[in-house]
């Protein structure tokens, strides 16, 4: 074996590969967090027709997180991306109280879907730095989170725009994979 | 043939060794060490524990039990999701920061609350003190003092026993010895209530399930609704703009 390939192995092993899905309804916020977490510029983010896709490192992971667009007449295609799926992230706009049950009800469709059993859920829940955004208890009770008990589920707070908790939640998620 | 044979056996072993499963709640303030103690008893590695604020649940066999543990968030913004899993309770597991005096009353208010409860009072509950191994930590007399513990098992009749521990001892061989026996103790108790809690258990989980299913055909049917009537009026918007 010659020294490249030793290298090569070597560096394999603590860059496993994990496919990440974002979904989340229309407006929630998932284009910004995906930007935010390869740090690129914010502005200008207009609603996804299709889906962005971007590579992320954390603690030794290489995160390939795929953004889909939300709006009701895409939701249908969530399905094409279910194959293989490390970990779900659901996004919600903390502060839209008034889509709650829909994207309870969305939610609750998607982790019937037999690709997605088991995989671990960490909610994003996004816009806190809006006044009205509602805390984590209030969105558990809204989404009606106890139902699901046949997956690991995790709530963090977060702001796409600033930034804060997203990368508790990334941290969140590497965790909950190196037992596997 | 080999589908027959194995059905066989294994309706023979269930015979022979039937086994019970059951629930338990890891219950507690956040950092009182919860997930720790729960992957301890799982012999996972305790290796870089994130706080729960959410839900975990894991399971296990233990002589002749099999264990599921739900592992909640304890944290005062999650705490609320406790109540939905009261009734499938066979048992909790209450832990407690020995060495953070400080938050004794919070989570002596957080225990009552629980315990009151009509979904727990009478289930048996082991309370962990647990990070004994940090200096000045409470022992067991204090810590059962600063609960008002007897008062509080007593009056809500619950079957008690407090553990002095150190979850972060580890996992496995190198697992608390105090922990083991609390958990022993825990599941002995159930099997000597078993036929009562269980009973009590199915009717419990029976009528919330009853009323989840209700709740969930309620939430589709008013999001149906909302759905059509935002297309609908988003098809007048485009009539307006166009004619
Ligand atoms: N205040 C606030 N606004 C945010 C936050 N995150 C996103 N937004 C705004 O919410 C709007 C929608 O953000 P997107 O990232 O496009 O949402 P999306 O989930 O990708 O939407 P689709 O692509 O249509 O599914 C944009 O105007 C963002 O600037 C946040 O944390 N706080
Ligand atoms: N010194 C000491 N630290 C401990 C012990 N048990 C847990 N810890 C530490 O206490 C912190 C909290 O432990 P967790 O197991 O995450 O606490 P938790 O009860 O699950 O907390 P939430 O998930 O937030 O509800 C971690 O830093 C642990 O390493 C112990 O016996 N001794
Ligand atoms: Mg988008
Ligand atoms: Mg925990």
């Amino acid at each position: 074996m010659g020294l490249l390939s030793i290298l090569r192995k070597l560096k394999s092993i603590p860059d496993r590969e994990l496919r990440i899905l974002l979904l989340g309804l229309d407006n929630a916020g998932k284009t910004t967090l995906l930007k935010q977490l390869a740090s690129e510029d914010i502005a200008h983010i207009t609603p996804t027709q299709g889906f962005n896709i971007k590579s992320v490192q954390s603690e030794g992971f290489k995160l390939n997180v795929w953004d889909i667009g939300g709006q009701r007449k895409i939701r249908p295609y969530w399905r094409n991306y279910f194959e293989n799926t490390d970990v779900l992230i659901y996004v919600i706009d903390s502060a839209d109280r008034k889509r709650f049950e829909e994207t309870g009800v969305e939610l609750a469709e998607l982790l019937e879907e037999e690709k997605l059993s088991g995989v671990p859920l960490l909610i994003y829940a996004n816009k806190q730095d809006l006044f009205n955004a509602a805390p984590a208890s209030e969105i558990a009770e809204g989404l009606n989170l106890h139902t699901i008990r046949d997956r690991v589920w995790q709530i963090q707070a977060c702001s796409a725009m600033t930034g804060e908790g997203i990368k508790d939640g990334m941290d969140w998620v590497c965790k909950s994979l190196k037992k596997k | 043939m080999f589908s027959v044979m194995g059905n066989c056996i294994s309706c023979w072993k269930r015979h022979r060794e039937p086994h019970k499963e059951i629930t338990l709640l890891l219950v507690g303030i956040d950092n009182a060490g919860k997930t720790v103690a729960a992957k301890g008893l799982l012999g996972e590695s305790i290796e870089g524990v994130a706080p729960t604020v959410g839900f975990s649940s894991s399971s296990m066999r233990y002589d002749k039990f099999d264990v599921t543990l739900h592992d909640l968030g304890g944290g005062k913004k999650i705490r609320a999701i406790w109540k939905n899993y009261l009734s499938e309770a066979y048992g909790l597991i209450y832990v407690v920061d020995s060495s953070d005096g400080e938050r004794m009353q919070e989570s002596k208010a957080v225990l009552k609350d629980l315990l009151q409860n009509p979904r727990i009072s009478g289930k048996p509950v082991l309370v962990l003190a647990n990070k004994q191994d940090v200096p000045g930590a409470l022992d067991e007399i204090d810590v059962v003092d600063q609960l008002d513990l007897e008062l509080l098992v007593n009056t809500y009749k619950c079957p008690c026993r407090v553990e002095t521990c150190s979850a972060s001892l580890g996992q496995g061989k190198k697992m608390d010895a105090a922990l083991r026996a609390g958990f022993r103790w825990l599941l002995e108790t159930i099997g000597a209530n078993f036929d009562l809690l269980h009973k009590r258990v199915e009717h419990e989980t029976a009528l919330q399930r009853e009323a989840e299913e209700q709740d969930k055909r309620e939430r589709i049917a008013r999001v149906k609704k909302a759905q059509e009537e935002r297309a609908k009026a988003e098809g007048q918007n485009e009539e307006d703009c166009c004619s």
